[in-house]
């Protein structure tokens, strides 16, 4: 146990995936306030990812120290997790699949609820207001596989803040998407951070979408930060034009 | 038509019965999790399973129970340790199982024993004891108890397994289980359906069931209902018509599947639905 104000908080990280031998991120020291808005941007192989998936335990570190909510994540994978929103990036989905989105909402509860514990009816209010709140609700019946990539994305931000997270962890929460689904995206985790003050880390390889209430942005490239520091400062600086090739992202 | 007493005729009525509910309600999970050779898989396993029996002078029914479960409970582990898809680790197995058959069936003297050992593939009408019926419906009941237990854990994990995990659920105790009670199913189900047609009591009844529904409870219901259908129109085609049990009742399920198929709402045209659509087109 680890006291001090960051939720999360890794020193000199380095994840290596089961068979290989290059870290995939090397030396990460990444310290995050409780309630911040981050942004992690970087090309494609940056690592980002995987520092996401670190950070909530599914891969498991190889060298360094880090903590969530001053416990350490090796120790406390599976306690850590319940209280972290997660949302993998876009993927597909059988248009068959025989869910309907409430159930894939309440699905996210399903670890805090935990095991031989039944549903409450005070988990259904959850459920109603994360669909609520993403603007979902007329969506409860529908079939997963019938949405569209907005209609989905939403779905599965609902399903994070339905576990009722201190920390929402986004990856690529705007890639497929179309301009009008960006921008909705965009206003509802800037909804999100501002009015329910959650610790919000998003993963983009894109720049021109890094939402306004993000106020800190930490840049990746193969596998090491080599940026962090107020979002205005960052995306005006030359490397991440040297990056982004000119700011058009990749 | 066969001429039963009342007795066997009730307890191989109930026999088909539970081998339906319990291999067509795991088909739900392994038709979800992409394991739909899985059934393949083990009645090889069962086979070579029969022919060990013979050869070693044990039960063959025993034996093949035996191999069965077995494979189920090793291909957990090394799809997870090897990190290699679960159909690889299946066609892996199934492709040494076959191989094992055909070895054990050598030292096999005479043609008669073999035919023991065919025998378990295609099952049998009578072959259904008090005892098997006690055990599979017990088996029923902890599949219903595990179900309604662990119904949201299920649900999660089907849906997707990292996101799942990501929730703070233990997804490998859930995938381990699932097959632990699918090896369990297919075995106490040979007697009655046969090895090499259990494959399709697991698979059909669930397929049929995706024809209708996009609410997972209702294919948890519906499947093992189409299962238990199967099971009692194909007991009943097999006395009247003196087919194999196992074979009728493949082909009564894979006729209901042909007619969901027919039938589906989820494959008419203007329903909003393709077939193949992608999160990319939007």
């Amino acid at each position: 146990m680890k006291n001090n104000t960051n939720v999360i908080d890794l020193e000199n990280i380095e994840t290596i995936y089961e068979g290989e031998r290059t870290p995939v991120i090397r030396d990460v020291s990444l310290k995050v306030k409780s309630t911040e808005f981050i942004a992690i941007i970087g090309p494609n192989g940056a690592g980002k990812t995987t520092l996401l998936e670190t950070i909530n335990g599914l891969l498991p570190y190889t060298s360094g120290q880090g903590f969530v909510f001053g416990k350490m994540i090796s120790k406390h994978r599976s306690e850590i997790r319940k209280n972290i929103g997660y949302v993998l990036q876009n993927f597909e989905i059988d248009p068959l699949a025989p869910f309907l989105c409430k159930d894939i909402v309440m699905s996210g509860r399903s670890g805090k609820i935990g095991m031989f514990r039944f549903a409450t009816k005070e988990d259904w209010e959850e459920v109603w207001y994360s669909m609520g709140l993403v603007g979902m609700i007329d969506f409860a019946q529908r079939s997963i596989g019938k949405l569209s990539g907005g209609e989905f994305q939403k779905i599965l931000i609902a399903r994070a803040l339905a576990q009722e997270p201190e920390i929402l962890l986004l990856d690529e929460p705007f890639s497929n998407l179309d301009f009008s689904s960006r921008k909705q995206i965009e206003i509802l985790l800037n909804r999100i951070n501002d009015k329910h003050k959650i610790t919000t880390v998003m993963v983009s390889h894109d720049l021109s979408f890094v939402p306004s209430k993000c106020k800190r942005v930490i840049v990746m490239d193969k596998g090491k930060i080599i940026m962090d520091g107020k979002k205005d400062w960052i995306l005006t600086s030359d490397t991440i034009n040297k990056i982004f090739h000119n700011g058009k992202g990749l | 038509m066969i001429e039963l007493p009342i007795s066997l005729l009730i307890t191989s009525i109930l026999g088909a019965m539970f081998a339906g509910f319990v291999c067509s309600t795991m088909g739900v999970f392994v038709v979800r999790m992409n394991l739909s050779s899985i059934g393949f898989c083990m009645s090889h396993a069962a086979f070579a399973g029969a022919a060990f029996g013979l050869m070693t002078s044990i039960d063959p029914l025993i034996s093949a129970i035996i191999f069965s479960f077995v494979t189920a409970m090793i291909l957990g582990p090394i799809s997870e340790k090897a990190r290699l898809e679960s159909n690889v680790v299946i066609g892996f197995l199934f492709s040494i199982m076959i191989a094992l058959a055909f070895i054990f069936l050598n030292f096999i003297p005479g043609q008669a024993a073999s035919g023991t050992a065919l025998r378990i593939l295609w099952g049998s009408i009578f072959s259904v004891g008090y005892n098997d019926l006690l055990i599979l419906a017990l088996l029923s009941f902890i599949l219903i108890l595990f179900i309604v237990l662990f119904y949201k854990e299920l649900l999660a994990v089907m849906f997707h397994r990292k996101l799942a995990e990501s929730s703070g659920i233990n997804t490998k105790l859930f995938y381990f289980a699932v097959l632990f009670f699918t090896g369990f199913a297919v075995s106490l189900s040979l007697r009655l359906v046969g090895g090499l047609l259990v494959y399709a009591l697991i698979i059909n009844p669930t397929s049929s069931a995706y024809q209708f529904f996009y609410d997972f409870k209702k294919i948890l219901i519906f499947s093992p209902l189409i299962g238990i259908i199967s099971c009692l129109i194909g007991f009943w085609l097999s006395l009247i018509t003196d087919f194999p049990i196992g074979a009728s009742i493949v082909i009564i399920s894979a006729i209901i599947f042909a007619i969901a198929i027919i039938l589906s709402p989820k494959r008419r045209r203007g329903n909003g639905m393709q077939y193949k659509k992608t999160l990319k087109a939007v």
